[in-house]
C-alpha cells in the first residue's frame, strides 16, 4: 500500500469500539504498524529532514532506548539501529543535514547520535531530567538546545563540554519549539517565554498563558512566507491556545479551541476532559494535528478555525505524533502516557507506532 | 488660593463650588508634586473618604496609589477575560491592604466579581468530574497569575517518580506520597467550590489584583505574589495549602531532595536572567556585562552564590504535613514553616524544616521576580526596573516603579513603615505564626522581612 503521491484515502474504520471485548481495537484507523515498536510508553517522535532522502523515523522510549527505522514508499518500516540511554527518553531530534539524532533523557545527558558510524556521545549535561531538545542552525552559529527540569535553557556545541550559553527559565521545561529564528518554551506553572535567535539567543518576550491549566505541548507555525509567526500551546484541560507573535489585532487573532473531549454535545453529562499530549503542524498545508490522552487525533485548520477530522479511539492514549518533511506521513504513537497515574499502567501492553497517510486529509477548508 | 482643610478630610460641602482650593481634584494636569503632601495627609485623615474624583484621575504618581482599594472605583469596566493591556496602565495600584477588602464595590464591579468566583466554582466542579489532569496549577482566567493551592507535576514528572521508587524498593512511599497529593488537590479544590468566607476574602483580593494589576506579569512571577493574598485569608482554615510556595519554585525548596530531582541550587531567580542587555539585580552573580556568547555561564550558574534566596524547588518537595497553613506565612523565621517533604524523598520528611529560607511569603519579600514590587534596597531588582521593554513589556508597573519609584516613597503601600504599626500589629509580624483575629491588614515592614 503506498503511502505516498496517491489520492487514495485511507477511509476510516468502519469497526465499533464500544465495549467489544472481541475486536482489537489498538488499530482502529487501520493504520500502518511500525515493526518493532518500542518496549515502553513512546515519548518523542521525529522523522528526518528533507537533506536526507528517504524516510527515517526516529523514537524515544520509557525503555530507555532511541529506535531508528527506515519507512519505505511502499509504507513498510525497517528497523534500521538502536541506542540506549541510562534512563527513559523524552525528546529526540535530528542536525540539519540529517547526519545526526540528539537524544535527551531522564538520566540529565544529551547524546549525539551519528547514524552512520552507530556512535552516540554525550554533549550535554543538567542537573535534573532533559525534557526537550532541539538543533538550532543559524547563519553564524549551530547548536543543541536543552531544556530540563532544572530549569535551565542551555546551549551546547556538540564538540565542548561546557555550554555556550545558559538562560535561565522561570520554572522547570515542560516543552519547547524551535523554528528558526525563533524558539518559544512552556514551563511549569504556566509560564511561557518567546526566544529569538539571531546572532545569538536571548528572550524576546514573556507572555500570559492563554491556558488556565499546565501547558503540556507547544508547536510553532509559520506564515505564508514560511516565516515562523506564532505558536500553539497545548495543556492538560484539552484545550489548545493559537497565540501570534505580533499579530495586528491580538483579541481576535489569538484564540483557543478545546479539544480531546468526550461528549461533545451532550452538554448534560460531565465531559471528560483530556490532556493535549503532542502538537504538529504540516509542513506543507499549514493544518494541524493534535494527539490526546483520549486515544484520538485530530486535524484542524487553523486559519478556518474548523475541526477537519477526527479519529476513532485507540484503545490508549496516544502520547506523541510527528509529521515528515513533505507532509506525506503522519506518524503517532499509541502508548501509556501517565494520565491516569500508576493504576492503569500495564507493562505487558504493546506500545504502537503508526503511520498514516496525511496528504490528502490535512489539506486546508478550501476558501474559495 | 487657600487649601480647603474640609477637602482634605474628605468632607467639603461645598465642592467644586469650594472658593478654595481641592489639590489634585483638578484633573490629570493638577500639578503632581503637590498632591503629595496632601495625599498624604489625605491618608491620615480617612480611606474611605477619599474622594471619587480621585479615581479619576490618571497618574502614576502616589497620589492615586493612595487610594485605597476598597474605595476605589474603576472608571473603566474591565472586561473579564481578556484584558486590553494598552488601556488600563497606571491605574489603581495602590494595594492599601488597609482597607477592608469587604468594602462595598461598584455594581458592575460586584458583577465581575461574582463571575469571577461562580467562574471559579464551575471550573472546580468540571476539573473533578472530567478526569483530567490533578497536579496542574489553574488560574480562574486567562492570562493571569495562578491561584494557590494547586501544585504543577506534570505526568513525566510522576512516572520518573514511580519508576525511580520502583528501582530502589519503595513503592510504597511513592504510592502515599501519591495519595497524599491527591488530598491536598482535593482539599484545595473543595475549598475552592465551597467558597467559604476566607476564600471569597482572599478571591476578592485575588480580584482586585487581577483588575488592577498589569496584565504583563505572568506566571511563576506573579503567582508569588498572590500568595500573600491567598495567604492572608487562608489562615482561617487552617486548611493545607498545597504548598503554595512550593508551586513557584520558590525559595523554600531547598532541602527538597527528592531522588528525582536533586536540588539545583545554582538557579537563581527567573526574572533576572533572561536578558543579555541589561544588568541582573544580582549585582554578585552576573558579572554585570552580558554574557557574551560562547563564554560560560551567562547568568545560571554565576547566580549561585549570591542568591540569597535558594530557589530550587523540585517538584515533589511539598506536602505539608497537617499542621498550619499559617505558619508558613510568617515573614520571621523558616523553621515555623513546616514543610515536610511526604515521603517522596527517601529522606525523612522533618528534615525538610530548619533550612528552609525565610520568603516564605515570596511575594514581598523572594527575590525580585515577584509581581515587580521588588523589595526596595534589596539587591534583586525585579525585570521591571530593567530598561529592556520587551521582556516584561511596558507594564504600567515597571513605569510607576521605576519611573516614579513613588511606590517606596509612600512605603505604606507595600510596606508598612516599623513605626507606623501599633505595638500588637508589630508583635503579630514578629511571631512566627499570626493569631486569628489579630492579623494585621498593613502590610509587613521592610525590615521584618527576612531575604
Amino acid at each position: 500500500m503506498s503511502l505516498f503521491g496517491t489520492t487514495s484515502g485511507f477511509g476510516t474504520s468502519g469497526t465499533s469500539m464500544f465495549g467489544s471485548a472481541t475486536t482489537d481495537n489498538h488499530n482502529p484507523m487501520k493504520d500502518i504498524e511500525v515493526t518493532s515498536s518500542p518496549d515502553d510508553s513512546i515519548g518523542c517522535l521525529s522523522f528526518s529532514p528533507p537533506t536526507l532522502p528517504g524516510n527515517f523515523l526516529i523514537a524515544g522510549s520509557w525503555a530507555n532506548d532511541v529506535r531508528c527505522w527506515e519507512v519505505q514508499d511502499s509504507g513498510q518500516t525497517i528497523p534500521k539501529a538502536q541506542q540506549m540511554h541510562t534512563g527513559p527518553v523524552l525528546d529526540v531530534c535530528w542536525s540539519d543535514d540529517g547526519s545526526k539524532v540528539f537524544t535527551a533523557s531522564c538520566d540529565k545527558t544529551a547524546k549525539m547520535w551519528d547514524l552512520s558510524s552507530n556512535q552516540a556521545i554525550q554533549i550535554a549535561q543538567h542537573d535534573a531530567p532533559v525534557k526537550t531538545i532541539h538543533w538550532i542552525k543559524a547563519p553564524n552559529y549551530s547548536c543543541v538546545m536543552t531544556g530540563s527540569w532544572d530549569k535551565t535553557l542551555k546551549f551546547w556545541d556538540t564538540r565542548s563540554s561546557s555550554p555556550m550559553m545558559v538562560l535561565q527559565l522561570p520554572e522547570r521545561c515542560y516543552c519547547a519549539d524551535v523554528i528558526y529564528p525563533m524558539a518559544v518554551v512552556a514551563t511549569a506553572e504556566r509560564g511561557l517565554i518567546v526566544y529569538q535567535l539571531e546572532n545569538q539567543p536571548s528572550e524576546f518576550r514573556r507572555i500570559e498563558s492563554p491556558l488556565k491549566h499546565q501547558h503540556r505541548c507547544v508547536a510553532i507555525f509559520k506564515d505564508k512566507q514560511n516565516k515562523p509567526t506564532g505558536f500553539a500551546l497545548g495543556s492538560i484541560e484539552g484545550r489548545v491556545a493559537i497565540h501570534y507573535i505580533n499579530p495586528p489585532n491580538p483579541a481576535k487573532d489569538n484564540f483557543t479551541f478545546k479539544c480531546h473531549r468526550s461528549n461533545g454535545t451532550n452538554t448534560s453529562a460531565p465531559q471528560d476532559i483530556y490532556a493535549v499530549n503532542g502538537i504538529a503542524f504540516h509542513p506543507v498545508h499549514g493544518t494541524l494535528a493534535t494527539v490526546g490522552s483520549d486515544g484520538r487525533f485530530s486535524f484542524w485548520d487553523k486559519d478556518a478555525r474548523t475541526k477537519l477530522k477526527t479519529s476513532e479511539q485507540l484503545d490508549q492514549p496516544i502520547s506523541a505524533c510527528c509529521f515528515n518533511h513533505n507532509g506525506n506521513i503522519f506518524a503517532y504513537a499509541s502508548s501509556y502516557d501517565w494520565s491516569k497515574g500508576h493504576e492503569f499502567y500495564n507493562p505487558q501492553k504493546k506500545n504502537y507506532i503508526f503511520l498514516r497517510n496525511a496528504a490528502e486529509e490535512l489539506k486546508p477548508r478550501n476558501k474559495k | 488660593m487657600a487649601i480647603c482643610q474640609f477637602f482634605l478630610q474628605g468632607r467639603c460641602r461645598f465642592g467644586d463650588r469650594c472658593w478654595n482650593e481641592h489639590p489634585g481634584a483638578r484633573g490629570a494636569g493638577g500639578g503632581r508634586q503637590q498632591p503629595q503632601q496632601q495625599s498624604s495627609g489625605n491618608n491620615r485623615r480617612g480611606w474611605n473618604t477619599t474622594s471619587q474624583r480621585y479615581s479619576n484621575v490618571i497618574q502614576p504618581s502616589s497620589f492615586s496609589k493612595s487610594t485605597p482599594w476598597g474605595g476605589s472605583r474603576d472608571q473603566e469596566k474591565p472586561s473579564f477575560g481578556s484584558f486590553d493591556s494598552g488601556a488600563s496602565t497606571n491605574r489603581k495600584e495602590g494595594f492599601g491592604l488597609s482597607e477592608n477588602p469587604f468594602a462595598s464595590l461598584s455594581p458592575d464591579e460586584q458583577k465581575d466579581e461574582k463571575k469571577l468566583l461562580e467562574g471559579i466554582v464551575k471550573d472546580m466542579e468540571v476539573w473533578e468530574s472530567s478526569g483530567q489532569w490533578m497536579f496542574s496549577v489553574y488560574s480562574p482566567v486567562k492570562k493571569k497569575p495562578n491561584i494557590s493551592g494547586f501544585t504543577d507535576i506534570s505526568p513525566e514528572e510522576l512516572r520518573l517518580e514511580y519508576h525511580n521508587f520502583l528501582t530502589s524498593n519503595n513503592l510504597q512511599s511513592y504510592l502515599n506520597s501519591v495519595q497524599h497529593l491527591i488530598n491536598q488537590w482535593r482539599n484545595r479544590v473543595n475549598e475552592l467550590k465551597s467558597l467559604n468566607i476566607s476564600s471569597k476574602v482572599a478571591l476578592k483580593c485575588l480580584w482586585k489584583i487581577y483588575t488592577h494589576l498589569s496584565p504583563k506579569i505572568y506566571g511563576p512571577d506573579c503567582s508569588k505574589f498572590i500568595i500573600l493574598i491567598n495567604k492572608l485569608s487562608d489562615v482561617k482554615d487552617g486548611i493545607n495549602q498545597a504548598a503554595p510556595a512550593f508551586g513557584f519554585g520558590s525559595s523554600q525548596a531547598a532541602t527538597f531532595v527528592s531522588p528525582g530531582f536533586p536540588v539545583n541550587n545554582s538557579s537563581s531567580d527567573n526574572a533576572q536572567n533572561f536578558s543579555f542587555k541589561t544588568n541582573s539585580g544580582f549585582a554578585a552573580a552576573s558579572s554585570g556585562s552580558p554574557a557574551g556568547f560562547g563564554s560560560s555561564p551567562a547568568f545560571g550558574a554565576a547566580a549561585s552564590t549570591s542568591s540569597a534566596i535558594s530557589t530550587s524547588a523540585p517538584a515533589f518537595g511539598f506536602g505539608k504535613p497537617e499542621v498550619t497553613s499559617a505558619a508558613s506565612f510568617s515573614f520571621k523565621s523558616p523553621a515555623a514553616s513546616s514543610f515536610g517533604s511526604p515521603g517522596f524523598s527517601g529522606l525523612p520528611t522533618s528534615l525538610a524544616t530548619g533550612s528552609v529560607r525565610a520568603p516564605v511569603a515570596p511575594a514581598f519579600g523572594g527575590g525580585s521576580s515577584v509581581a515587580g514590587f521588588g523589595s526596595p534596597g534589596s539587591h534583586s531588582h525585579t525585570a521591571f526596573s530593567k530598561p529592556s521593554s520587551d521582556t516584561f513589556g511596558n507594564s504600567s508597573i515597571s513605569t510607576s516603579l521605576s519611573a516614579s519609584s513613588s511606590i517606596f516613597a509612600t512605603d505604606n503601600v507595600l510596606f508598612t513603615p516599623r513605626d507606623k504599626l501599633t505595638v500588637e500589629e508589630l508583635e503579630q509580624f514578629q511571631s512566627k505564626k499570626f493569631t486569628l483575629g489579630k492579623i494585621p491588614l498593613k502590610p509587613p515592614p521592610l525590615e521584618l522581612l527576612n531575604i
